[in-house]
């Protein structure tokens, strides 16, 4: 009788090898044939980062409309991604599906920084474009010379944090700041930026206060403290959660500054509304940066990228809520993923795209910008500066829609 | 027929297990060196569960020790990584123990509640103490490579260490279930007074049953960390726990042999076999099967099906067919008598 359990068991087991597909690749390049592209990447579908599911739908909706229109040299782009559940295990083991038993030409938009971290050498080792990951970690742009397989896309966070540096040294030299940020390498990056950002304005710094992700309390001792040192611009360097408690702390404790900066992970309008909602009266007017057109703001609605983008997410994905900024930010990552693939030519390798990556200039002046950015954005890398998107606007959060300030700023050296 | 039957099965299981990387590809090797770290994990929390009765909801925090055992010391110390198994082990089971004698003196429910403390006192401690853990963003262990002077691929490297390590592991635990000691953790199982009264301590049953189902779990979090290159809090969330218990049902709780296909389970389920059916079920009914969690609706569904036609698990399933129709049967065949040896 054993024997027999144990004979179904084997049975099982190869049962549940069965359906592998290695495929006939007759090409040298993984993942292209001579009618498609293969492209792949793991996305938090389930879980407590699944808000961010539409930004593979966006792409999706952005490759099937260029497939619809003769592909890329005409191969089609074959688009498919996975649910890792913001789970690095998940991540890595889906990632080995993609290289060894998909052979997906390149992973693109991967998202998260623990779960693009956990992958980074293995796709490095194996020489596998890491394209244009979904994290604004500095770690993905900065340390492309240990990973020359490896490209962020979006401003990463050292880049935002000057941002608001500059802005206040510009705007608001006398404000007295106090600072709220979180004591690791995401509240870090940020708070180097910020201060490289103020250059000779850092003395404005009143008081800078860490908070442990860890900690089971809110940041109650922290705004207590900035409240107390006469802080009247206020910064936020944290994640959603603690962002929310520390407008709801501000207000309870009394608190009104003059100013709110929120970076922009926390600054959107679901996690603002909570913060309204949960008692805080002093987020209306927060201010925060973009980089993208705003499909909520009804200001770009005559903008071509905007409608362009519409038209778009109406065809191929009907079902998806078009106002979502996520799926903007999908749509606009895929359009600068075409425009790599269309230089790597008509026989596309791994390396040619990798190339490609390493030196963009999509521009106003070259009449080639991305049409889903802001009017102005420059998607730039070349040399030493591998940081795609460093440009943005600060916006000012006004009766649930952020209404941009003043011109584009450079995160990262000068305008382009 | 008990004393012939395990040496066969373990033959057979050894013959599977040599010749599946042979008939399958790179990555699904990869994926099976995996289904032989969670047969050593449902193993362990079996002894605990299956055999001693207590349920446990935290045994994915004991992986997560083992693991990160492993990781600081390849990374920070230099240690070779192969060596620090047993490390990891040791040190998850010395923790279950010290878990274990408070912890043991509550009763069922109690017990679980309290074991779900585990996993979020693990996941907070990683990241209080972020110079020693890493914190959030974690560490990077080195990338598989074949040792000893032997090239072949790294999936089948890391296959060969996983299942050398439970094909070590299997006849430890069935050397754990027999004997004196087994028979006293049944008891316990099965009636605490009974087991009372006959002069067996439960406490000290069920404090030793808690630090080796640690011990293996721990073993099976060290070749976790080493397969996955990497660890964060993130990779050890309370989901795992809850999946091995999961593991542990559908197999078939109080059967050894029955981990195999909980192990099976526990990894085809989220990276195979979820998605998979997620595209059958589109293509049979527009369904939106990319929305948030849809996965976890099949998962649910899967379950609860396997539930429902198994109700003791996939060892009881296959008890239920092979055992003789009952007119031949003989009043004492010990696969009704005694499931837990099957």
């Amino acid at each position: 009788m054993k024997k027999t359990l144990l004979l179904v068991v084997v049975a099982l087991a190869v049962t549940a090898v069965v359906g592998t597909t290695a495929g006939a690749r007759s090409d040298a390049t993984p993942g292209v044939t001579r009618t498609s592209i293969l492209l792949e990447g793991t996305f938090p579908l389930s879980g407590p980062a699944s808000g961010y599911a539409p930004i593979p739908v966006g792409m999706g909706a952005y490759f099937s409309y260029v497939n619809a229109h003769g592909g890329v040299n005409g191969r089609k782009i074959r688009w498919h991604y996975e649910d890792d559940g913001y789970n690095p295990a998940n991540t890595v083991q889906i990632t080995h599906k993609f290289v060894e038993q998909d052979h997906a030409f390149a992973l693109v938009g991967g998202l998260g920084t623990e779960p693009q971290l956990a992958v980074r050498q293995y796709l490095n080792d194996n020489k596998v474009p890491q394209l244009f990951v979904s994290t604004g970690a500095t770690t993905f742009d900065r340390d492309y010379a240990q990973n020359p397989w490896t490209i962020g896309w979006q401003p990463d966070y050292e880049a935002e944090g000057a941002i608001y540096g500059k802005y206040i040294a510009k705007n608001l030299p006398s404000a007295k700041i106090g600072v709220l940020y979180q004591n690791d390498d995401y509240g870090s990056d940020y708070l180097r930026g910020f201060k490289a950002g103020l250059r000779s304005h850092q003395s404005q710094i009143v008081t800078a206060q860490p908070y442990d992700l860890s900690a089971t309390t809110p940041p109650a001792v922290q705004m207590a403290k900035i409240k107390g040192s006469g802080a009247d611009t206020l910064v936020l360097f944290a994640t959603p959660t603690p962002t929310i408690q520390a407008y709801v702390i501000g207000t309870k404790l009394g608190y009104k500054p003059a100013n709110v900066f929120t970076n922009s992970v926390s600054a959107t309008d679901p996690f603002l509304t909570i913060a309204e909602k949960s008692g805080s009266n002093i987020v209306e007017g927060s201010m925060s940066v973009n980089y993208e057109l705003d499909p909520s703001n009804p200001i770009y609605n005559k903008q071509a990228g905007m409608k362009l983008y519409r038209s778009i997410m109406k065809k191929y994905a009907p079902k998806a809520n078009a106002n979502d900024p996520l799926n903007l930010y999908g749509v606009a990552k895929a359009w600068n993923t075409v425009q790599l693939l269309q230089k790597a030519g008509k026989n596309p390798t791994r390396a040619g795209l990798m190339s490609a990556a390493r030196k963009m200039l999509f521009s106003k002046g070259k009449k080639n910008a991305n049409p889903f950015l802001l009017p102005g954005v420059t998607t730039f890398t070349k040399g030493s500066f591998q940081y795609p998107i460093s440009q943005v606007v600060v916006v000012k959060y006004v009766n649930h829609v952020f209404q941009p300030q003043g011109n584009l700023l450079a995160g990262r050296g000068a305008l382009r | 027929m008990r004393r012939l039957g395990n040496p066969i099965a373990f033959a057979v299981l050894l013959v599977a297990v040599v010749a599946a990387p042979f008939l399958v590809s790179n990555y699904r090797t990869y994926q099976l060196a995996f289904v032989g770290l969670y047969l050593v994990a449902l193993l362990g929390l079996n002894i605990l569960t299956g055999f001693t009765g207590q349920i446990s909801i935290g045994h994915g925090a004991f992986m997560g020790i083992g693991a990160y055992t492993t990781t600081i010391l390849v990374v920070d110390h230099g240690v070779r990584d192969l060596w620090t198994i047993p490390v990891g082990g040791v040190v998850a089971g010395l923790v279950g123990i010290a878990f274990g004698i408070p912890a043991t003196r509550f009763a069922g429910p109690y017990l679980a509640l309290a074991t779900f403390a585990i996993p979020l006192a693990f996941i907070g401690l990683l990241k209080r103490f972020p110079h020693f853990t890493g914190g959030n963003v974690g560490k990077n262990l080195p990338q598989l490579r074949p040792e000893f002077g032997w090239s072949t691929s790294p999936s089948i490297w890391f296959y060969v260490v996983c299942w050398v390590v439970a094909l070590v592991m299997l006849p430890l635990a069935f050397f754990v279930v027999r004997g004196r000691f087994g028979r006293a953790m049944r008891s316990v199982r099965d009636s605490e007074i009974a087991a009372t009264a006959n002069g067996i301590s439960t406490a000290a049953v069920k404090t030793a049953a808690f630090g080796i189902s640690a011990f293996y779990c721990g073993v099976a979090g060290s070749l976790y960390a080493i397969g996955i290159t990497y660890v964060n809090p993130d990779t050890f969330p309370i989901d795992l726990s809850i999946l091995l218990l999961v593991g542990i049902v559908l197999g078939g709780a109080g059967s050894l042999w029955g981990m195999l296909f909980g192990a099976l389970f526990v990894e085809f389920i989220r990276i195979s076999w979820g998605p998979a059916l997620l595209n059958l079920f589109s293509r049979v009914h527009h369904i939106d099967t990319h929305a948030p969690g849809s996965g976890l609706v099949v998962y649910g569904v899967v379950l609860l099906l396997v539930l429902y036609a198994a109700p003791s698990g996939a060892a009881g399933l296959v008890r239920g067919v092979t055992r003789r129709p009952a007119f031949l049967r003989r009043k004492d065949d010990p696969s009704l008598s005694d499931p837990g040896l099957v």
